[in-house]
């Protein structure tokens, strides 16, 4: 029974880490462009083919191929913007929740049915020879490429952190996320910044996607389940910290895995909906976000 | 140095401003006093290119600033305090001066910019870490000017500097201002505040429902019977 409870304290803790890295760009999104992108786990999902193949094609070993994909899913995620979220950042503040709502449901069917017709609906894992390789710990077992996932999202909230907060780009990020309208009187161009923001947010659900793909799977229709989970993540953390969007991401795999141990497996989602529903109702601004506006 | 003629504004199907036409020559302190609601905010928003200009023109140096976007026009030299202080308040009152210095012309000079800011509010350099949002209305109002002038004004826009502070405060605000005019960048401001605001202008606008009404010398607008019934309460 032990030996049990803490494999499922590990297993909950590396996808934990991934649920914090998906939210990591939802919540860049979200807090600077005030868009909610429903489509975040479509982007996960073209980043995850993007280095499956990558892997299939040309043999790049994903973690060779995580810094192309980056790069890649940046020009997509610009791309996107450009012809698409452009135009629900131009309309006022408190509209843009619910436009781009409809324009990113939009956007989910879009990316689903194409890759369905050009990957097919079957579901694919990189396996690389370390695929199947783990560290034992004691009576646990850590497979390596989940934990490497783990020390990827750790590392990718630091970056987002030292960015945000230590240069003049991140300064001028969250100025226009607390005000647009105060910091385009500052002299910043927030339409470059609400652009940069989005497309590093597609970067890193494509980072994420990479990785989904060596230590999970990925398949058309993953996207809308890691969105979910980014979203309930983005909730419980609260917006203004990265390395809270991860202890957040921690703390609901943490919340599932052992609900699927002490409940039965079919509570695992009900566990996380019930500690979503009660920060809610208890701590609205999130557990690491800050009360005022 | 700013010429505003024939400004019409409207937020949608609404128009509030109906054909304003004024002018802020260089080195002085003019000032556009009317109630609320009159458009003043309006016209200030439309010239920083925060609103959409129906017709009309804005020149600045020269240059016009129609369908010029915010972040060029705060380049140019046009920067402004909107109402309510606007300061970042999650940041630190360092990190509002440094992001007030933020367009290309504004950062070369910093260091020296940075330390003519404290020179003019000493209090300001004895709360560099503390963070905006925890500061008194009146440290705000001085982070807010100290951030406007990080950015090298030449044109210093101020919506109703005095609003929400209290008496002394604001007595030192205008001192302030009288004093960064002294420094040769030009003010234009709306206020309510209508006899404090004609003591240090060179030049008034009356704005009511849109349209300018009444226009001339500070002396001039407070010896005006229409200024003085409706604003000074003589």
């Amino acid at each position: 029974m032990t030996q049990l409870v803490l494999q499922s304290v590990v297993s909950g803790l590396l996808v934990g880490g991934m649920y914090g890295l998906v939210a990591l760009g939802l919540a860049l999104a979200f807090g600077v462009l005030k868009v909610l992108n429903v489509a975040h786990g479509e982007l996960l999902m073209v980043g995850g083919y993007a280095a499956f193949f990558a892997f299939t094609v040309w043999g790049l070993d994903p973690f060779v191929s995580l810094p192309l994909v980056f790069i890649v899913m940046f020009g997509f995620g610009t791309v996107l913007y450009l012809i698409v979220f452009r135009y629900v950042t131009r309309t006022e503040i408190h509209t843009r929740i619910k436009n781009s709502l409809l324009i990113s449901f939009g956007l989910v069917l879009v990316l689903q049915a194409l890759a369905v017709r050009f990957f097919t609906a079957d579901e694919r894992t990189i396996s690389t020879a370390y695929s199947s390789e783990a560290i034992t710990i004691g009576l646990v077992r850590v497979p390596v490429v989940r934990l490497a996932g783990l020390i990827v999202a750790v590392v990718a909230a630091v970056l987002l952190e030292w960015l945000l907060n230590r240069t003049r780009f991140g300064r001028a990020v969250r100025a226009t996320s607390e005000d647009w309208t105060r910091a385009a009187l500052t002299g910043i161009d927030v339409n470059r910044v609400y652009l940069i923001a989005f497309a590093l947010s597609a970067a890193l659900a494509g980072v994420a996607g990479s990785l989904i793909s060596l230590g999970y799977s990925v398949s058309p229709n993953i996207g809308l389940g890691w969105t979910l989970k980014a979203l309930i993540v983005v909730v419980l953390a609260g917006l203004g910290s990265m390395r809270g969007i991860i202890v957040a991401g921690l703390f609901l795999g943490l919340t599932e895995s052992l609900a699927a141990v002490w409940l039965g497996g079919e509570y695992r989602e009900v566990a996380a909906l019930v500690l979503f529903l009660v920060v809610l109702s208890f701590r609205p601004q999130g557990l690491f976000g800050r009360a005022y506006a | 140095m700013l010429r505003v003629d024939g400004l019409e504004v409207a937020y949608g199907d609404l128009q509030v401003v109906w054909g304003v036409s004024f002018e802020v020559p260089e080195e002085s302190i003019v000032t556009i006093l009317g109630p609320n609601g009159a458009g003043k905010t309006t016209t200030l928003l439309a010239l920083m290119g925060l609103l959409p200009v129906v017709a009309g023109s804005v020149t600045f140096d020269g240059s016009s600033l129609i369908d010029v976007p915010t972040h060029q026009i705060v380049e140019h030299g046009l920067v402004m305090i909107p109402e309510e202080r606007a300061t970042f308040s999650a940041m630190s009152v360092e990190e509002n001066l440094e992001l007030g210095a933020y367009t290309p012309r504004a950062r070369q000079s910093r260091e020296e910019t940075l330390a003519e800011v404290l020179e003019l509010f000493p209090r300001l350099g004895e709360r560099m870490r503390q963070r905006a949002g925890t500061l008194s209305g009146g440290e705000r109002q001085m982070l807010a000017i100290g951030k406007a002038l990080m950015a090298k004004p030449l044109l210093l826009i101020l919506d109703e500097p005095s609003l929400g502070l209290a008496p002394i405060i604001v007595e030192h605000t205008f001192e302030a201002i009288e004093q960064i005019r002294g420094r040769g960048v030009s003010v234009l401001m709306v206020e309510q505040h209508v006899e404090m605001a004609l003591q240090i202008a060179d030049h008034a606008y009356v704005l009511e429902m849109g349209s300018i009404v009444a226009e001339g010398s500070s002396s001039e607008m407070s010896d005006n019977p229409r200024v003085q019934e409706a604003y000074l309460s003589l």
